[in-house]
């Protein structure tokens, strides 16, 4: 429902469009920083590398703007879930895109290398990554959010791929002699996009704040009974 | 739409109201917790300030104005039962207006009016509950000097301020404030709210306010009201986050009508 001060509505429709150029730009860094890997492109390599400069001011706009409705406008209920969740979806944004910049600098070392790469096994888990974001993100957008509830299982899947490929990739380490180099890249980059996975969940979870003002988060945890979670944090340790 | 409260001070049950047939309350109930602040927020004319004017029965002195069906109980009595004293029950629920309307007397005078009407003649007893309305109304540092001087001569937050003052001489149980800031700056309304956050601890108050920053800051629970209806009641916090009706939602982000 449209507000009476059309102020309001324009800062709003403002903030929104910065969250998804944000969004789209950042998709576009962590493909690109993926298929630089793949192809050995040493000059998209760079090209990610300088659009996350972009990324990083557009996490200062949409900081700006929603401090700026916070302070001018006082928003309540939806609106005010709104500005936190896009400002919180900014900052988690940035991270990814920082984690595709981390890709792209291994993906300009690895391109260096002459060896055969092992970059077959990473396809997969960059698909279930791209995957988890690309619901995260229409969660926020569509206001989808069953999307945006069912990522944990999307990520669990993805931290099982992940292990798997940790796995392997360690198994070859000993054998590997001058290879090792590279195989140590890629477990960087598997671990980049894992995290990944887990910053689409995050996102996810806030879009069901906006939505329904519902905190999601954590729920696994406080669902378990105090004894669950001793046993659980003695496991972690 | 009824939301059951601990300590309950003030219950109203399915109130009717209406101005000489023309109906402005329908069907309201709702229980007013004890030492709490509860806000009424609304459009102009939604009924939230005849609501409150149920509450100490100061509608009766408008010709016509009546309740026509429903109760208002005061911790358990009905104060609209026919040998209800008025007066009693003025006392008991004291009153500030959206306009601060002290006495042309001094400042100590308007303190003590309603105790001097009560009966209370002894000059020692005087001193000591205007000294403890005024410090009550934290205004006493302000004023203690020239407690004879007029009343006219404060500014308009400390007129407000004496009002209150003269209200909690009395020592009612109730407090009903309707847009009690509207005429204030911004300075002398926060020292009513942080005043208002301070009486809580004696004395059940309930607004009536336009200020939605008012109302979020200040109150426990939220009352919308809307073409005499009780649209939303409850916790504060929990309406400004995510009211349940669409109505609330978009009154109180200027998403309305």
């Amino acid at each position: 429902m449209p507000h009476i001060f059309h102020e309001f509505d324009n800062a709003i429709g403002d903030l929104k469009s910065h969250v998804l150029q944000m969004a789209s730009l950042t998709r576009q860094n962590l493909e690109r920083a993926v298929q630089a890997l793949i192809t050995r492109n040493i000059d998209l390599s760079r090209t990610v590398i300088g659009e996350d400069t972009e990324v990083d001011e557009l996490e200062m706009k949409i900081d700006h703007l929603g401090m700026e409705i916070l302070l001018r406008f006082h928003p309540v209920a939806s609106d005010l879930r709104l500005v936190i969740t896009s400002m919180k979806m900014a900052h988690n944004l940035e991270r990814i895109s920082d984690h595709a910049v981390n890709i792209a600098k291994r993906a300009k070392k690895l391109c260096k290398s002459g060896d055969p790469l092992e970059t077959a096994m990473i396809e997969p888990l960059y698909t279930k990554a791209e995957h988890l974001l690309r619901d995260a993100l229409l969660s926020y957008t569509d206001g989808n959010t069953d999307l945006g509830e069912r990522l944990k299982n999307g990520d669990a899947e993805l931290d099982k791929a992940h292990k798997e490929v940790i796995a392997l990739l360690s198994s070859r380490l000993e054998t590997a002699g001058s290879g090792a180099e590279n195989l140590l890249h890629l477990i960087f980059v598997s671990r980049s996009i894992e995290r990944i996975g887990d910053l689409a969940v995050n996102i996810g979870e806030d879009a069901v704040f906006m939505n329904e003002a519902r905190d999601i988060r954590h729920e696994h945890r406080r669902n378990l009974g105090e004894e669950d979670r001793v046993v659980e944090k003695s496991e972690e340790g | 739409m009824v939301n059951p409260v601990q300590d309950t001070a003030i219950h109203i049950d399915n109130v009717c109201f209406a101005y000489s047939g023309k109906q402005a309350l329908h069907d309201v109930s709702l229980e007013i917790p004890s030492h709490k602040i509860t806000a009424f927020i609304g459009p102009s004319g939604c009924g939230k300030s005849t609501l409150l004017r149920c509450i100490n029965r100061i509608n009766d002195r408008i010709a016509g104005a009546r309740i026509t069906s429903g109760t208002v109980r005061i911790h358990e009595i009905d104060i609209y039962r026919k040998d209800i004293d008025i007066q009693e029950l003025r006392r008991r629920v004291g009153m500030v207006f959206q306009k601060y309307n002290p006495f042309a007397k001094s400042i100590y005078d308007n303190v003590v009016f309603g105790l001097k009407i009560a009966g209370m003649t002894k000059r020692s007893e005087l001193d000591a509950a205007a000294e403890a309305a005024l410090t009550g109304a934290a205004l006493w540092d302000e004023v203690k000097d020239r407690l004879h001087s007029s009343a006219l001569g404060l500014s308009g937050g400390q007129q407000q301020r004496l009002c209150i003052a003269r209200a909690i001489a009395n020592e009612p149980d109730i407090l009903l404030m309707d847009e009690p800031c509207a005429a204030l700056d911004p300075l002398a309304t926060l020292k009513i709210e942080e005043l208002m956050l301070e009486l809580k601890k004696k004395f059940t108050i309930v607004i009536v306010t336009h200020n939605m920053a008012q109302a979020s800051r200040c109150s426990d629970r939220t009352a919308f009201m809307y073409l005499g209806k009780l649209i939303e009641y409850g916790d504060t916090l929990q309406i400004f986050r995510n009211p349940s009706d669409k109505q609330t939602e978009a009154y109180i982000s200027g998403a309305f009508g």
